[in-house]
Order: C-alpha cells, then sequence, then structure tokens
C-alpha cells in the first residue's frame, strides 16, 4: 500500500464541503487551481490572487483547516516554539483575497477534461493547475516500518500531531534511555531538518534527562550543515550523540515497532524512542497525474511547468527542479516565479525573469543559529545556483545569537507572505 | 506610525561613524540609481523575493524596510553590494541586483505598506 496523507484522513476530510467564497471575480475569468496549501500552494494563490486584483478566479485545495508548518517544528520539540504558534488558517486567503479555499483531498487530475477531482466526489475545471502536494514516503524504505507503525515509531517530518507525539514520547523517555533517528537518503525535505531535530532532542535531554543517548543511523555519508552540527554537538552535548554513517551498517536498517528495536546491518539495539524519517517521494497527486519521472516530477525552471503537461505547474518538494533543496523558503520563491508568468499566461500582465532564492537556518542550542542559502537562476536545463553562502565554524556567540534571531524574524514573514 | 517615522532615523544613526553610502546621497553610484525612473511592475514582482524574510510588521532579527526613505534603501543595496555592509543573506541578494532593479524596489518598498 501507499502511505500519504490521503490514507490517514481521507475518510475525515471526505465528508466537508466546497466552500462558497465572498468572491467579486468576474464571470469568465480564467481559472486557476491550487492543490496543497503549504509554503508552495499557499503563497502561489495569494499572489496570483493579490496580483489579479479578481481578473482571475483562484481555488485552493487543502485538506487541513489549520496548517501547522513542518518548519520550524523541531523549536516545538526543544522547547522553543509553542505549537499553537505553528498552526495557520485559511481564514485571511478567503476572506481578504477572495480564494476559493476548499477543504478537501484531490484525489485525481483529468489533464484532457482539464479537472481536479476530489474525494467528496466534486470535479473542479480549471485553465491552470498548481499542484504543491509536498511528501509521501516510499513503501518498505524503511524495513519493519509503516503507517500504522507511526504512532510507535514517529516520522514527525509534517508537522502537527506527529511532532506533538515524538515530543511526548521523548519527555516520558526512562532516565538513561535511548533516543534513535533512522535519517532518510537523499534526496528529502529540509536536507538539514533531520540534523536540526537531533540538536533540539538533545537540548531536551539535557535539561530533563541527562544521562540518555542518541544514535543516528544514517544512509548518507555526508550531511547538510555537518562541520557546524558536528562542532556544536561536541561544544553543546558532550558525549550525548553518536551517528553511524554508511560504513558502519548505517544504510542498512530495520526496525521491529512491536519490541523497539532497531536492526543495524545485523546489530539488535534495544531503543526507547525511534523516528523513523523513511525516504521520500513527491505527493500522490502528481503521480496520479501522470507527471512523475521516478519519485519526483520534472520542471521547466523558467515558470515551474511540468515537463509533461504545460498548463500544470509543479512547485516545492515534489518537484524535480535541479539545484535547490526542498524547503519551505525555496518552495515560496518556486510559487512566485509561477505566479508571475502563470498570470502572464492568462492575462495581459508582464511576465519577468525567473530568479530563485533560499536560505535554510536551523538551531543548535539555545541562541546558537546557523544558516545556509544560495541564489539561483533558471536555466534551460534546470534552476542553477548561481552563487551561496553558508555559516562558519567557530563564529562568535554574538553572530550565532543574531543568527537565530534572523530565523525568528523569517518564520513571521514567510508564513504572513503564505497566508496573509 | 510613529515607530515608522522613527526607524530611518534610528537606523541611520545605527550607521554614523561608517562611511555607508546609506548616509551619503554623494555617493556617485546611489546618486545615478536615485536618478532612474523606477519600473513599478518589475519592483512589485522583485520585492516578492524580500518578503520572504521582511515582513510589513517584522519580529525577531529581521529589521523592517517597509516605508524606509527611497534614499536609504539604495543606499543600503549598494553598500551591501560592494560588501561595505556585511551579511551573508543580503551580500547574496544584493549582488545580483543591477541599478535599474535596486532603483525599483526601493521605489516599491518607499511606498508598500
Amino acid at each position: 500500500m501507499h502511505f500519504n496523507r490521503r490514507s490517514v484522513l481521507g475518510g475525515i476530510a471526505a465528508s466537508s464541503a466546497a466552500l462558497a467564497a465572498p468572491t467579486v471575480m468576474a464571470q469568465g475569468a480564467p481559472r486557476v487551481v491550487v492543490v496543497g496549501g503549504g509554503a508552495g500552494g499557499a503563497t502561489a494563490a495569494r499572489y496570483i490572487a493579490k496580483d489579479s486584483a479578481g481578473a482571475v478566479n483562484v481555488t485552493l485545495i487543502e485538506p487541513t483547516r489549520t496548517y501547522y508548518t513542518c518548519f520550524f517544528s523541531n523549536l516545538y520539540i526543544g522547547g522553543f516554539r509553542e505549537m499553537e504558534s505553528l498552526g495557520h488558517d485559511y481564514g485571511a486567503l478567503a476572506a481578504e483575497y477572495g480564494i476559493n479555499v476548499v477543504h478537501d483531498w484531490a484525489v485525481g487530475v483529468d489533464r484532457d477534461a482539464k479537472t481536479v477531482e476530489l474525494a467528496s466526489g466534486a470535479s473542479v475545471p480549471y485553465d491552470r493547475l498548481i499542484l504543491s502536494p509536498g511528501i509521501d514516503f516510499k513503501d518498505g524504505a524503511v524495513p519493519g516500518w509503516d503507517v500504522t507503525a507511526q504512532n510507535v515509531m514517529p516520522h514527525a517530518y509534517k508537522g502537527g500531531s506527529q511532532t506533538e507525539l515524538l515530543k511526548a514520547q521523548i519527555l516520558a523517555m526512562p532516565e538513561g534511555g535511548t533516543f534513535a533517528m533512522v535519517a532518510p537518503p537523499n534526496p528529502y525535505r529540509c536536507p538539514p531538518g533531520p540534523y536540526e531535530r537531533v540538536s533540539m532532542v538533545a537540548h531536551a535531554l539535557t535539561e530533563v534527562n541527562p544521562t540518555a543517548k542518541i544514535l543516528i543511523v544514517d544512509p548518507k555519508a555526508n550531511f547538510s550543515k555537518q562541520a557546524l552540527f558536528e562542532e556544536g554537538w561536541q561544544r553543546h552535548y558532550g558525549g550525548m550523540i553518536e551517528r553511524i554513517g554508511p560504513d558502519f551498517g548505517g544504510e542498512n536498517v530495520s526496525v521491529n515497532p512491536a519490541e523497539m528495536t532497531v536492526d543495524i546491518d545485523g546489530q539488535v539495539e534495544s531503543v526507547d524512542v525511534c523516528n523513523v524519517i523513511p525516504a521520500q517521494r513527491a505527493g500522490r497527486i502528481v503521480h496520479e497525474a501522470g507527471l512523475t519521472d521516478g519519485d519526483w516530477a520534472p520542471v521547466n525552471a523558467a515558470d515551474m511547468s511540468s515537463k509533461s503537461d504545460p498548463e500544470i505547474h509543479i512547485l516545492g518538494d515534489a518537484a524535480a527542479q535541479g539545484d535547490m533543496p526542498k524547503s519551505g523558503y525555496a518552495a515560496n520563491s518556486q510559487a512566485k516565479v509561477c505566479a508571475n508568468a502563470v498570470l502572464g499566461a492568462l492575462t495581459d500582465s508582464r511576465v519577468f525573469p525567473a530568479r530563485f532564492s533560499n536560505t535554510c537556518w536551523s538551531l543548535i542550542a539555545p541562541e546558537d543559529g546557523v544558516k545556509v542559502g544560495a541564489s539561483y537562476e533558471a536555466t534551460e536545463e534546470k534552476i542553477a545556483s548561481s552563487g551561496g553562502f553558508i555559516s562558519e565554524t567557530g563564529e562568535d556567540d554574538a553572530t550565532r545569537a543574531q543568527t537565530y534571531q534572523e530565523s525568528v524574524g523569517w518564520y513571521a514573514a514567510i508564513t504572513a507572505d503564505m497566508f496573509g | 506610525m510613529i515607530q515608522r517615522a522613527l526607524f530611518p532615523a534610528s537606523a541611520a544613526l545605527a550607521l554614523a561613524g561608517a562611511a555607508h553610502a546609506a548616509n551619503d546621497l554623494t555617493h556617485p553610484e546611489v546618486a545615478q540609481i536615485m536618478a532612474i525612473e523606477a519600473d513599478s511592475d518589475y519592483g512589485a514582482y522583485l520585492a516578492s523575493e524580500c518578503t520572504a524574510c521582511h515582513a510589513p510588521n517584522p519580529e525577531g532579527g529581521i529589521p523592517q524596510i517597509h516605508m524606509l526613505p527611497e534614499s536609504y534603501i539604495v543606499g543600503a543595496l549598494v553598500d551591501y553590494r560592494i560588501g561595505e555592509r556585511e551579511h551573508q543573506v543580503m551580500e547574496q541578494i544584493a549582488k545580483r541586483l543591477g541599478e535599474e532593479e535596486i532603483a525599483a524596489l526601493a521605489k516599491y518598498f518607499s511606498e508598500a505598506e
């Protein structure tokens, strides 16, 4: 079976009805349908509605009524944010921007009829379709783990209840117990995310359970911001964190949720909490629509249009676009390029050259923030990096504190940019 | 509104002592950019790159840029572009902005609420 958001929540979401937005749309206005209300989809919907000023009819299909950001969810685990501060609703997009927000699951796309099929049975016509569904987990990626085990071994790699569950498990660990993380192979959402998470778990345990251990089982030889994280772990958390890479069996892992064990290349470890972050692929709808090549959906860099269908655009984690990491910031950046191109195609508005940027902040310990980022441009082949930066090891405390404060400012800004 | 009106002055004070173009409208590049007629559509598009981090009502450690004087924004971006003002993100952003782009952005944010 496929693990995806639909299989978890579909039954509940299917009962929701399409909402009638307080709209000022002109009859016969071109129709844009956006699937997925995260950093890519919410941003694209808002910008198209805002910049067209009613000339384009925008429908946003998103099953959840409150969207909990995956970005910053590690800070909740570390005790730096309340869960409520990570939740956002779609009220402003409906009330202030005239977007028809439909809380339902998109379960199929008829590319000939140009309609999106909803779990409720409704069919929504489009002139342009924007798909921004995020990730699903690959079946069988970690033997022994599937959706039925996620309450025992949480992934916590989509924001919300899974994050709350993982934190509760960490706080309930026995004294001196072991937290294990099965880290994902490339490519996956938020490259520094697992390692920021380990930092935040270490911070939480240092306060309540200082003899506890953290074990990372990792199929990758190297990871994002590695030197920065390893320096920080040594500095703040002493010998608490151990990482087993592929040289020592980190790519040959299975789990047994019933026994709470992790089998690492034949060596069985008993653990108290096990955070399994499986290998990932594009959200189901882009596969259903026939837009993928392997796990992800190839796109043209200039406008984020699908390489299989010029009237469908794919944003964020689900897209195979080139050099940008799969991050909320990247999805937000791609959404603006896409919105400009879609508006240009449907109205007489001007289209400007694509330009992209990304920054990923991570928190290692209180007031110890680091960042990595880059600018990107569209080439014929892909979104190509045109230069970047990264925090340095050995930076002074003031710089690290400032970097953390920047991340707090960024969170406020990007969520305002997404949700209005 | 009082806060907004005060911010440019306090920001300029914070920079006093350094030879920043932001305080120096006679800096040839700043004057040159200020003379360019800004493209407002282009400015709105370019500004979407900035608003991922700069909120109209900012929190945390990212400063407000909405409603700043045009000349201040031009000066700050020139400073980042030439490395006279240091910040990893802003230098990366500014060094790919041409003069017309800086003019368009400065006009946009000086008027954006």
